[in-house]
Order: structure tokens, then C-alpha cells, then sequence
């Protein structure tokens, strides 16, 4: 089976500056897929670009083997803009009747689709309201169902949760972790890394258009992680033996911070501590969080 | 095509879902009953004057005020058409763009060019029935009034339609390339353009300068929408008129002469051609 995504090389030049330097990412079917990067990395045109919203420059691209922006390819897309913005002088229903429309659904197959995808997003009972009296989360949400509206296989969703409430985020998590059940590949394009780490597969993080990293999340994530040592004195000959375990990040006089590869190390950390005579007062390890590699990935280059 | 006659009909539940049709209709109505009472008020005095004279006006007397009202009348239709195909067309594409809408249209499977033509047929759609159906209403409402019926109201509307729709479909490459400000103000100078290129024209034709013909006639091939109603105006002047203008030359507000089949192709040929420059604009836009 083609990937759900796949780009070679791709190019984005607006004006002469580079908005994707040169892009290459496979995204699986029925994966859930982080988008990381820092602002003007690139990620949303990168999104447009997949969408048929904006041409390349140059490079390569597919989406489930089909050309972008071709019909056959938009027919399984869905999309959640960052910046949503419907025809608001529309009801729920009629809006989503109306992208029912388009997408060429049926009338027996939107006349069962909406209420399903309504209550999935929480607005079942509101759609005989106008968009325009929604408030901003409700806007999400009504986003959120035509992003799902034809049962897409592939969806974008860019910053879904910016206007939702905690309750709301976690209602997105759930529609999310519904999608992957129905082997729908998700392309989440977010800032909020606690939740990349709760819903993802996988994630690439991506700096001036380029992929820096990219990989499992668990890969990313297993068993790295920091230990902070306190110590009665720190002395050089100690240092020098934590070395052979573990990356020494910092040190003072009575702390030493690590970063260790695995668990397995850490008896031997507390060996060398106590071995040196210095005695321990304390040795904490704490799971690396996708927010610290994210720091170490993209540390921003002074302009 | 499906999505070409989903759009338009999407043209036509936006115009209704914000009132927009409503104004239109509700204002129309107003002008017309002013026009009507006024046609049937100013009518009233001239015969009361001719009686206070002691003299009835003859039909033939009556001849030359009921058409120059009547004319009157159909310049101001063409007019409100003209305004009315370019704004309701203005934010057709850009509004779309500006405000996002078209983010979670244009990645759905639709082509763009179906976009495009849809706009320009939902727009069509309700201008050019509204300008057919003020003018008529106008001609005969006045036929009604004052007994008088321009010698060809038919070929006038006909006209007055061209015009709107060239009027109509640049106002789409407009807003298919610009913001919405932009491709108004724009319109409005193309719009303004046009008109002084035919008082430039009708000027150079009472002096007789060869020059300012030469600027009008360039200017009715740039923008037509003037000189279609000059031509317009023809089918709607009784014959006496007509040779009373022929012989002053120069109104800036009516024509005299019939437009050439040739311009017509012209116009016809040079709406096309926008009309495609729209669709190609819009097909290798980045949003």
C-alpha cells in the first residue's frame, strides 16, 4: 500500500525566501503523525502545500499514491485550518450539508453522517443555530466535523485544540484516538507538546523547512533520560567516572545533572557516587519530555 | 459541473442568508415608486402649465418629455445594474480569501476552475435578472404612466446586459487577483474611466476635435461599458430625437449611432477572454 503521505524534497520559495527549504517525510497509513517545529518552520505551508492550496517550488509529492490536489486524492482528505473560518451566515447543519455537497456524498450517506459526526465533535442539538453565534470553541468544533465529515483517510489538523478548553482538548484527544481506530492517518500539526506526546505514533521535527528528526515517539523518548545528582562535594575524579556512564550536562559543588541512555546505569551512578567518598544525598531520574528534545532540537540560532 | 451549479447556488443561499437580497429588492422597490410618482407628478404639471396657457399638449408635444424621462429613467437603471454586478461580484473570490472560507473548500474535491465559473454564474444569475427586470419593469411601469413605449426596449436591455456582464466578469479577475479594497477601488476607476471616456468622446465629436475622438473611441474599446449604453440608449429614443441629436452631436448622457456588429463581437470576445484570465488567475494562485 502507497504511504498516506509521502514527499521528496520539497520546496516552498515565497518571494525569493525559502518557506520549506527541502522536505522529505513518509507518513504511514493509519499512523497518527506529529508535526513539530518552532514558528516559521515551515509546518503550515507544508500543510498547503499537501492540501493543493499552494503549488511547490520544486521536490515531490504524493498523498495515498495520488498526486496533490488531484480529486481522487481530495476525495479522502479532510482539513482543519489554524486559522478557521467558516461561512457563518450558515447553520451547522446547512454548513455541513453544504461540504457534504462537495465532497459528493450522498443524500442517504449525509443524512446519517451529520448527526454522527456532530455528536462526536459535541454540538448535536446546536446545529439549527448560525456558526456566527458559536462561540470560538464551538467554531472549532464545527471545523473539526467537516474535517471528518466524509470519513476522510487521511486528516490534517492544524493546531486543532487552539480555542478549546481543557474538557474540549480532551474530547479531541478522543476523536483522535476514534480516527486511529478506524486506521485513519492523522497529520497533527501542533505547539502543544504534552498532547503530541499523549496522541502520536510518530512525529518529525521540522526547522527551516527541514526535517531535523523524526522518528517513533517511544524511540525518541525510551528510557532517555536525566538524573540529578546531589552530592556532599563534588571532586574531578568523581566526574571523570560518571563520564563512563552517562553524559555529564552540569555540574556545581553539590549537583551533578546527567543524561543517561538507559536505566540501567543508574546503580552505577550511585556506585561511583558512593565509591568517591562523597556521599549521596539524593539521585533523581526523570524521563526525558518531548518538550525538552524539542529544546534541544530546534535551540534557536541567534538572528 | 455538479460543483460549477454548487457554488452558483451557494452565490444565491449567501446573498439570501445575509439579507443581501432582501436590501436589494426592498430598494428597488423604493426607486421605483419614486421614479413613478415622480414620472406621473412632473406629467401632472406640464399639462396643468399648458392648461394654464389655455392649450392642451398635442400626443407629439408630449412626445419628447415622456422619452427623455423614460431615458432618464433606463440611465439610472444601468447604472444601479452596473454598481449592483460589480459589488455583489467584488467580494466574490477575494472575501473568500481574506477571510479563510476558502480553506476548507478549496482542499475538498472540487477543481479550482469550477470554483471560479461558479462565482461567476451564481453572480450572473442575480444581477443580470435583477437589471432585466428593473428595466422592464421601468419601461413598462412608464408605458403604464404616460402611453409611451421606446421603439425597442428589448435591444436597449440587451445591451444593458452586456454591459453588466463585461462589468461583472472583470470585477471576478479583480477579486480573483487583489483583496477585496483593491479590486473595488480599481472597479470603480475602471468604471469611472469608461464613463469620461465617453464624455471625452461625445466633447471631441460637438467641437469636432480629432483627438478626443480618437481618446473615446480607444476608451469604448477598453472599457465598453459606456459606449454599450450609448448604444443601448438608441433603441430607446423615439426617431425625432435621434435626428435632433444627430444634428447636435455631443450628449454626453445618450448616443445616437448603432453599435457595429463588430464592437458587439468585441465586447463579446473581450469578456471571454477576462472571463479565462479569471480561471487561469485563480488556478495558479498559492492561499
Amino acid at each position: 500500500m502507497a504511504p498516506a503521505i509521502q514527499t521528496r524534497n520539497l520546496r516552498k520559495v515565497f518571494k525569493g525566501r525559502a518557506a520549506v527549504e527541502d522536505l522529505s517525510l513518509e507518513v504511514q497509513a493509519g499512523e497518527v503523525f506529529g508535526f513539530l517545529g518552532p514558528n516559521g518552520a515551515g509546518k503550515t505551508t507544508t500543510v498547503k502545500m499537501l492540501l493543493g492550496l499552494t503549488y511547490p517550488t520544486s521536490g515531490e509529492a504524493s498523498l495515498l499514491g495520488k498526486p496533490l490536489g488531484s480529486l481522487e486524492a481530495k476525495r479522502h482528505l479532510g482539513f482543519l485550518p489554524e486559522l478557521f473560518r467558516f461561512h457563518d451566515w450558515m447553520t451547522g447543519g446547512e454548513f455541513l450539508r453544504f461540504h457534504a455537497q462537495i465532497y459528493g456524498m450522498g443524500q442517504e450517506a449525509t443524512r446519517r453522517r451529520i448527526p454522527e459526526v456532530l455528536e462526536l465533535v459535541g454540538l448535536l442539538g446546536r446545529e439549527n443555530e448560525r456558526i456566527k453565534g458559536y462561540s470560538k470553541g464551538m467554531q472549532q468544533r464545527i471545523g473539526l466535523a467537516q474535517a471528518i465529515l466524509n470519513s476522510p483517510r487521511v486528516v490534517f489538523l492544524d493546531e486543532p485544540t487552539s480555542a478549546l478548553d481543557p474538557i474540549g482538548r480532551r474530547e479531541v484527544r478522543e476523536i483522535i484516538g476514534h480516527l486511529k481506530a478506524k486506521d485513519t492517518t492523522v497529520f497533527l500539526n501542533s505547539h502543544l507538546l504534552s498532547e503530541v506526546e499523549l496522541t502520536c505514533d510518530r512525529v518529525a521535527f521540522v526547522d527551516k523547512g527541514r526535517v531535523v528528526q523524526s522518528g517513533a515517539l517511544e524511540v525518541l523518548l525510551r528510557e532517555r533520560l536525566e538524573v540529578e545528582l546531589r552530592v556532599g562535594m563534588v571532586n574531578p575524579q568523581m566526574l571523570a567516572d560518571l563520564r563512563r556512564y552517562a553524559k555529564v550536562l552540569h555540574h556545581s559543588p553539590n549537583t551533578v545533572l546527567l543524561e543517561a541512555d538507559n536505566e540501567a546505569v543508574l546503580p552505577f551512578l550511585a556506585q561511583t557516587v558512593v565509591n568517591s567518598g562523597a556521599g549521596l544525598y539524593a539521585l533523581t531520574p526523570r524521563k526525558i519530555s518531548l518538550e525538552d528534545l524539542f529544546v534541544q532540537l530546534v535551540k534557536r540560532k541567534p538572528l | 459541473m455538479r460543483n460549477v451549479l454548487l457554488m452558483a447556488q451557494f452565490t444565491w443561499r449567501e446573498a439570501l442568508g445575509r439579507r443581501l437580497l432582501w436590501a436589494i429588492v426592498l430598494l428597488t422597490l423604493v426607486f421605483l415608486a419614486l421614479y413613478f410618482l415622480g414620472l406621473n407628478f412632473l406629467l401632472d404639471s406640464f399639462q396643468r402649465r399648458a392648461a394654464q396657457l389655455g392649450r392642451e399638449l398635442s400626443p407629439e408635444q408630449i412626445l419628447i418629455p415622456n422619452a427623455v424621462l423614460v431615458l432618464m429613467g433606463m440611465y439610472i437603471v444601468n447604472f444601479l445594474g452596473s454598481l449592483i454586478s460589480v459589488f455583489t461580484t467584488i467580494a466574490s473570490v477575494s472575501g473568500e480569501v481574506d477571510s479563510g472560507t476558502l480553506q476548507s473548500v478549496l482542499p475538498k474535491p472540487i477543481r479550482r476552475w469550477e470554483f471560479v465559473l461558479g462565482k461567476w454564474l451564481g453572480h450572473l444569475s442575480l444581477a443580470l435578472p435583477y437589471l432585466a427586470l428593473l428595466a422592464l419593469a421601468l419601461v413598462y411601469g412608464s408605458y403604464f404612466v404616460t402611453g409611451y413605449l421606446p421603439p425597442d426596449p428589448l435591444s436597449a436591455v440587451g445591451l444593458m446586459l452586456m454591459s453588466a456582464l463585461f462589468l461583472l466578469t472583470l470585477t471576478l479577475l479583480g477579486s480573483s487577483l487583489f483583496s477585496t479594497l483593491t479590486t473595488g477601488v480599481g472597479m470603480f476607476m475602471v468604471f469611472g474611466l469608461g464613463w469620461i471616456g465617453g464624455i471625452l468622446g461625445s466633447v471631441g465629436a460637438f467641437t469636432r476635435t480629432p483627438l478626443l475622438e480618437r481618446l473615446g473611441e480607444i476608451s469604448s474599446y477598453v472599457v465598453p461599458s459606456d459606449q454599450l449604453w450609448r448604444g443601448a440608449s438608441v433603441f430607446l429614443q423615439p426617431e425625432v430625437m435621434l435626428r435632433a441629436q444627430d444634428a447636435t452631436r455631443g450628449n454626453p448622457f445618450a448616443g445616437s449611432e448603432l453599435l457595429s456588429t463588430g464592437y458587439l463581437l468585441w465586447v463579446a470576445a473581450y469578456t471571454l477572454v477576462v472571463l479565462v484570465a479569471a480561471v487561469w488567475v485563480f488556478g495558479r494562485r498559492d492561499f
